[in-house]
């Protein structure tokens, strides 16, 4: 417990309050919005200092696109993100520019997140040279130190990213998100697209640096033993809405959210004897163009009551540091 | 900190760009090959006429009108005395002007207006494709013509045939090229350039023109003998280049002369076959870049 205490004396580095992006949706003749897909739908969370908060939810739940927001490669349609206190929402041009240097992204899919037509040199110089004028030999020496740092051969400097395996072409995005020497890291499902012999290279790689360097990381993914591994703290998704946020052995030991019960009851047992109590929803993910009146998660919910689909229940503190939206507490 | 990376790479230290590796492609296909060959000696030819032939182009000589082709007139001469080899050679030099120039105009006007209406979207993309399709519906036969007649006098003959052209064609390329960007910018990559802090212009040129520039480069091959077409098209309805510079399609208006299209073949065949080699080898050369450009083929 003594090591949660000290979390929480540090101040927040990145804040999320109420955040909405919607896509719009056009039709009809005129090309007019009809409607909204409600990505991200009033989410809020806080990541401290060095720490790694995991974002886990299904696929298109909001994930990916709450992290492409906080890096302001998306608009948000509402809501606040404050880093280091400082709202950034607004922020256009040159000051977006500066941002940019704090706060980074390790891409998905190793394949399409590189350029194939630059060489690996140049894909993790390029956002030094996009901020500082230096020589091309001190130049060269930084990348080559940070493709050493992420564990790869020297010489990949003058190579082209097709003649990387996957796990080595992340470790090429990843040198280049640590080249400016950010403070946060959006990891976006970072090693989702590896092998899984793979996955444990680079995740420890992650942790080696996120000492070397003080980062903090928002780890997006849907594997839920990978976030186990990597977070200090979990947020869940579900349909837009965070539904339960905690440390990770509060979350792993008693989670409270039906949702999170029936992912956590998912995650397999390498023990052939015990028998696991797999809840099974039932149903499909709604749209979230037309999300279900009152709890998101009602339609499904193996415990709905009939509040659930009258009121939207919000995130409240059930114990100190997890907090639930769920109307059971 | 020692990370355990099973798959170490000891190769040579500088590796093949993607560029390299389409020009070794390029390279091992006979009939690109041989076409390319063919069309420089077709350049360096038009472009060295000079030194090769000392007759003149443009001054008459009735005392040898039409004279089939002898040891002093290869080609024979043409309906005002002229030699027709010498002419060929000249014809070369403006027919693959207007080509070459056409293209490079076209190309630039076409990119510059596709890139920026594709990455930007939205109201950019509207406005400029909506100007695209306004040019595109010019008739082109009758704009040139006007254009040409309008402006001719002004600038030097064959500029002004190179500047209509280009004005009134780089609508395709544009086209072309805004949905090469549209496709090419939704790649993570993109994204991430945006998110090291790359401007705008920066992420066009750097990062998706490269990427684009396998169409670019084929649409500009075959621009070359579209706009040599179209040049021998005008020329030979008179409205070209000036009377006065040989090209191909000056040489072959002389065969609106029934006579001479019945019975003085050398005198319109040789700018014919000539047309139609180039075209046909820098069709050849673009299909040849296309396939050298996939990666996924496997020639």
């Amino acid at each position: 417990m003594n090591d949660t205490t000290i979390k929480y004396e540090k101040e927040n580095l990145l804040e999320v309050k109420n955040l909405k992006t919607y896509y719009p949706i056009k039709g009809g003749f005129l090309r007019k919005t009809v409607g909204h897909v409600k990505a991200v739908d009033n989410v809020s969370f806080s990541i401290k200092n060095g720490e790694t908060l995991g974002l886990v939810g299904e696929s298109g739940c909001g994930k990916s696109t709450t992290g492409r927001t906080i890096l302001r490669l998306l608009d948000s349609t509402e809501g606040q993100i404050l880093f280091k206190g400082q709202d950034i929402t607004k922020l256009q041009g040159k000051s977006l520019r500066e941002i940019r240097k704090d706060i980074q992204m390790i891409f998905q899919d190793p394949y399409a997140s590189l350029n194939p037509m630059q060489m690996v040199g140049s894909v993790v110089s390029e956002p030094i040279m996009n901020f500082q004028k230096k020589s091309l030999a001190s130049l060269k020496n930084e990348v080559i130190e940070l493709l050493r740092k992420v564990g790869l051969p020297e010489d990949a400097y003058y190579k082209y990213a097709h003649e990387f395996s996957g796990g080595q072409r992340q470790r090429i995005g990843i040198a280049r998100a640590l080249a400016l020497r950010p403070k946060l890291i959006v990891a976006d499902e970072p090693v989702s697209a590896l092998d899984v012999s793979v996955q444990s290279q680079v995740l420890n790689l992650l942790k080696e640096l996120q000492d070397e360097f003080n980062l903090t990381f928002l780890f997006i993914a849907h594997d839920l033993s990978v976030v186990k591994h990597m977070s200090d703290r979990i947020a869940v998704m579900y349909l837009g809405n965070i539904v339960e946020i905690a440390e990770k052995e509060s979350i792993y030991e008693e989670p409270k959210h039906p949702y999170t019960q029936a992912l956590i009851s998912a995650i397999p047992i390498p023990d052939p004897r015990k028998k696991s109590n797999r809840i099974i929803l039932k149903g499909d993910v709604p749209s979230p163009a037309n999300p279900p009146q009152g709890c998101p998660f009602h339609p499904r919910c193996p415990q709905a009551m009939a509040e659930c689909s009258l009121s939207k229940p919000l995130l409240k503190e059930v114990k100190s540091g997890h907090r639930v939206a769920c109307h059971l507490y | 900190m020692e990370i355990v990376t099973n798959d170490k790479i000891s190769a040579p230290i500088k590796s093949p760009s993607p560029w390299v590796i389409a020009r070794r492609k390029f390279v091992k296909n006979k009939l690109a090959m041989i076409s390319l060959i063919f069309l420089v000696i077709v350049i360096i030819l038009s472009f060295l006429a000079p030194y090769i032939t000392t007759k003149d182009i443009v001054r008459i000589d009735f005392m040898k009108i039409s004279k089939p082709p002898s040891s002093e007139h290869w080609l024979g001469t043409d309906t005002n005395g002229r030699d027709v080899f010498t002419r060929m050679l000249y014809a070369g030099r403006s027919s693959l002007t207007v080509g070459l120039g056409c293209m490079f105009f076209i190309v630039f006007i076409g990119t510059t207006v596709g890139a920026i209406s594709g990455y930007f979207g939205g109201k950019i993309d509207k406005i400029l494709m909506r100007f695209t399709d306004f040019v595109l519906m010019f008739p082109f036969l009758v704009f040139v013509i006007v254009l040409n007649t309008i402006l001719s006098g002004k600038v030097s003959g064959l500029w002004t045939l190179i500047f209509v052209i280009s004005v009134l064609t780089w609508g395709g390329v544009a086209r072309i090229v805004r949905s090469r960007v549209l496709a090419e910018k939704e790649n993570e990559y993109i994204l991430a350039a945006k998110s090291i802090g790359c401007k705008s212009s920066k992420i066009i040129i750097k990062h998706l023109l490269p990427n684009v520039a396998s169409t670019i480069i084929v649409q500009a091959t075959l621009l070359v003998a579209v706009t040599i077409v179209a040049e021998s098209a005008l020329s030979f309805l008179g409205f070209g280049v000036p009377a006065d510079t040989p090209s191909w399609g000056n040489m072959l208006a002389e065969a609106r002369n029934s006579d001479v299209l019945r019975d003085k073949t050398w005198i319109w065949m040789p700018p014919a076959i000539a047309i139609t080699l180039v075209i046909l080898s820098i069709n050849f050369i673009g299909e040849g870049l296309k396939d050298a450009m996939n990666p996924k083929s496997k020639r």
